[in-house]
């Protein structure tokens, strides 16, 4: 991939702290999320702009005055953040149940940072008509509160937003199909970078630099960090840090498919099926590739499998936040299960400094190495 | 310090708590050998009366933990879960029982007789992380277990509403009709309503009793908290009544006769999080500087009443009400508690264990700390442990914490 290409999304992410600001500052109101579940197009519609939380990687002093250290990286760095006032531009805080640290941290931001607005949304584990209609009572509760915290709802803008945030699935997920075909011209980290920026810029501004991306995709030529890669799939929690796929790349794998939070469980599927927008929408959730914290390891075990054929992997890398319990406790069933269909598994587990590089890329050298041998 | 391996019993009911624990393991094998269906449940939600009320014998996993910690079986059990791959940053909870179903379990000289395999499984989606995954492991060691999806909203005490409520009572009744068809049992309305007065009589009688340790000297300890093992397995049936209507008998006298734990009694202590139970002695460990720990998380867990005449509504909001204690949790609702049982109980200082293996009791406690504080003048002070596992757990470490804690309070209450 030619630095160019990936370089506005790279420039997005960089700015967008400023840009939030900014935004804030002339009174549009941002509204953070931490989990992929939260239903922005509710938050998009009542014209609200919503955020991801990100944590990214270095020091959390601050945020041990209030967690122990044996919270995913993530969290502790998100909090970091918001400690330091890197936060400041958002008016509130939205969580979906996903796991106990999310909604404990949940609890913590409203208390240290002072937030007026925070709601919880209790998303339904089993997919039933009642748990549909359920579901519709809680989101109906969130656009009332939405609402009444500044924003305008109607089902036509509902629809206009899950149109959008269609158009932007649908091309995030062609360039998931093209690495699936082994067609794609991006490299991990690239793919990743571009995944990224949809998280803290506008959807409407995302969509542009994606748009105008797709227009010039055919003329880049991805660089190989090894002449025979052994192709891969990458499954874990959140990565906040696209240069742990280039490690991996440059160790020799190749990443051709993930099952991420912020990769394919993000995108997939791109739209939901209903015959109003809110039913559209809630087809969509309750339908997700799942997050292991919302399902059962067997039936990722299956999924997975889907996708390792599909695109041809030959092994598993759970690369995974340090402390992540629905991570943790799903790999066993899923080692055993891959392993007994002739999938290797290896688990990398990250923390909030990521300076473990050089043991890192001994084990991930020393497992290609094997795959390769097996493939040989 | 030596480690405190037993805890001082002061309770007579205590020995009778003993004879309780038998009969109910010896209950569940029992039904087992009798074709009685048996369900492994999470605890601290409405389907235990359900079960009760259709004559099917309920087991609750996560509780046979402390069993196992009790009974020094924990180490063996880690060995397995953890050579299966499960993470040492896991709950104990989860990889103890794992462990367990997947080695010892089958081995004849388990404490009690063991736990008898599951013919229902009540799987949860709603609670803890941990308890979802235990429950999901226990799906695959037993693939000929029918298996109940449960769904139950996670959503914080104060923001329950209407739409939770419903959802929740649906979940009940699917959860009776699936069990009609599975096991031919039927329920009886009635003796649902008997058994929801008796859940309810149960939680009344656990107020009651936790009011008795307002008094100086405090009649009973936290070292007495497994007293609560019948509120967790037995709730709904008579035998929990009987049993905590002694309790309250016990204590009232000891209370009206002046009867404390400790004779001098200096320094009244909260505990907050859940127990070592591999170290239960561990609470009479402040008694050398005449503190004791007069009250716990646990002493507002079944601060809650049930309606006979409305009992699926009523096991619906049980269950709505009791899971945020351990997951759903607002600091704002665990603040309340914590504070109201420090003013209730006369608590000059807290104890937060800052516990490994339980991420939603523990995130907040900073916050709890400050509240204490600030509102109330409360000292308190941190002890790094785990409820299951003890390598989790350095007594120097908390020695040293413990010492220089108890004296700073002796020295507050001196000088005041």
């Amino acid at each position: 991939m030619t630095p160019d290409s990936v370089f506005p999304f790279k420039e997005a992410i960089r700015t967008s702290e400023e840009r939030l600001s900014a935004l804030s500052e002339s009174g549009k109101k941002i509204i953070g999320y931490f989990c992929t579940y939260t239903p922005v197009e509710i938050i998009h519609a009542t014209g609200l702009i919503p955020v991801r939380i990100t944590g990214g990687y270095g020091n959390t002093d601050k945020a041990y005055q209030h967690v122990p250290d044996f919270i995913c990286p993530y969290m502790k760095r998100a909090l970091e953040k918001a400690l330091d006032g890197r936060y400041d531009y958002i008016s509130g805080l939205i969580q979906g149940y996903t796991c106990d640290a999310a909604c404990g941290m949940v609890n913590i931001w409203k208390d240290a940072l002072k937030l007026d607005w925070v709601h919880s949304i209790p998303i339904p584990y089993n997919d039933t008509p009642e748990s549909s209609d359920y579901f519709k009572a809680v989101l109906d509760e969130l656009v009332q509160n939405l609402s009444a915290f500044g924003g305008d709802f109607s089902d036509s803008a509902l629809n206009g937003s899950l149109n959008l945030y269609h158009r932007i699935r649908k091309i995030q997920y062609t360039l998931y199909q093209q690495r699936y075909q082994g067609k794609s011209n991006f490299t991990a980290s690239d793919l990743m970078t571009i995944m990224d920026a949809g998280d803290v810029v506008p959807p409407e501004d995302y969509l542009c630099l994606l748009e105008d991306l797709s227009k010039r995709l055919p003329n880049h030529r991805r660089n190989q960090h090894h002449r025979f890669p052994v192709p891969v799939l990458v499954s874990g929690s959140l990565i906040e840090r696209p240069e742990v796929m280039d490690m991996i790349e440059s160790s020799g794998g190749r990443i051709v498919a993930d099952d991420l939070c912020n990769g394919l469980r993000q995108i997939f599927p791109t739209d939901g099926k209903g015959e109003t927008p809110m039913d559209r929408l809630i087809h969509r959730t309750l339908n997700r590739f799942p997050c292991p914290s919302r399902s059962r390891a067997t039936d990722r075990g299956r999924r997975l499998l889907d996708i390792l054929t599909q695109s041809r992997a030959k092994g598993i890398i759970f690369l995974i936040q340090k402390f992540c319990t629905p991570h943790l406790a799903d790999i066993p069933i899923l080692s055993e299960l891959l392993k007994a269909k002739g999938y290797p598994a290896i688990v990398i587990e990250m923390d909030e400094s990521w300076k473990m590089e050089g043991q890192v890329k001994t084990r991930l050298e020393g497992f290609f190495e094997m795959l390769g041998e097996d493939r040989n | 310090m030596e480690k405190q391996t037993k805890s001082n019993k002061r309770l007579k009911t205590a020995k009778e708590l003993q004879k309780v624990v038998t009969e109910y393991y010896h209950q569940c094998t029992a039904a087992k050998v009798e074709g009685k269906p048996v369900g492994w449940m999470p605890p601290m939600n409405g389907a235990i009366e359900i079960f009760y009320a259709m004559d099917l014998q309920p087991v609750f996993p996560e509780n046979w933990s402390p069993v196992c910690a009790a009974f020094g079986l924990t180490p063996q059990n880690f060995e397995v879960s953890e050579q299966m791959g499960y993470s040492r940053d896991l709950c104990g909870y989860l990889r103890n029982i794992i462990g367990y179903v997947n080695g010892l379990m089958n081995d004849k000289e388990s404490p009690f007789g063991g736990l008898p395999e599951p013919d229902i499984l009540l799987s949860p989606g709603g609670g803890c992380v941990p308890v979802m995954k235990i429950f999901q492991a226990i799906e695959k060691r037993f693939p000929d277990a029918k298996v109940f999806f449960a769904d139950l909203p996670q959503v914080p005490v104060e923001d329950i509403r209407e739409h939770h409520v419903a959802y929740a009572i649906c979940e009940m009744r699917r959860l009776i009709g699936f069990l009609t068809e599975v096991t031919g049992h039927r329920l009886d309305e009635e003796k649902l309503k008997n058994t929801v007065a008796l859940s309810d009589r149960a939680c009344e009688l656990w107020d009651e009793i936790m009011t008795f340790r307002r008094y100086k000297p405090v009649p009973f300890s936290a070292a007495e908290m497994g007293i609560m093992f019948v509120m967790v397995t037995l709730q709904g049936t008579q035998t929990a009544v009987d049993f905590l209507t002694k309790v309250r008998d016990e204590v009232r006298g000891k209370a009206d006769s002046g009867m404390g734990v400790i004779e001098n009694e200096k320094l009244r202590l909260f505990w907050d999080n859940i127990p070592l139970w591999y170290n239960m002695g561990l609470f009479n460990y402040f008694e050398k500087f005449g503190g004791v720990v007069v009250a716990e998380t646990y002493s507002a867990a079944w601060s809650l009443r049930m309606d006979p005449n409305d009992p699926i509504r009523s096991l619906a909001m049980k269950s709505l009400t009791s899971y945020p204690l351990v997951s759903c949790v607002s600091i704002s609702k665990r603040k309340e508690m914590v504070l109201k049982a420090c003013r209730d109980y006369a608590i000059d200082g807290v104890i937060f264990h800052r516990n490994k293996s339980c991420v939603p009791i523990t995130l907040g406690q900073m916050e709890i700390k400050r509240e204490l504080e600030y509102q109330l003048g409360i000292p308190s002070v941190i002890i790094d442990a785990d409820h299951m596992d003890d390598r989790n757990f350095s007594v120097a470490q908390f020695q040293t914490r413990a010492d220089a804690f108890m004296e700073m309070l002796l020295n507050k209450k001196m000088n005041s």
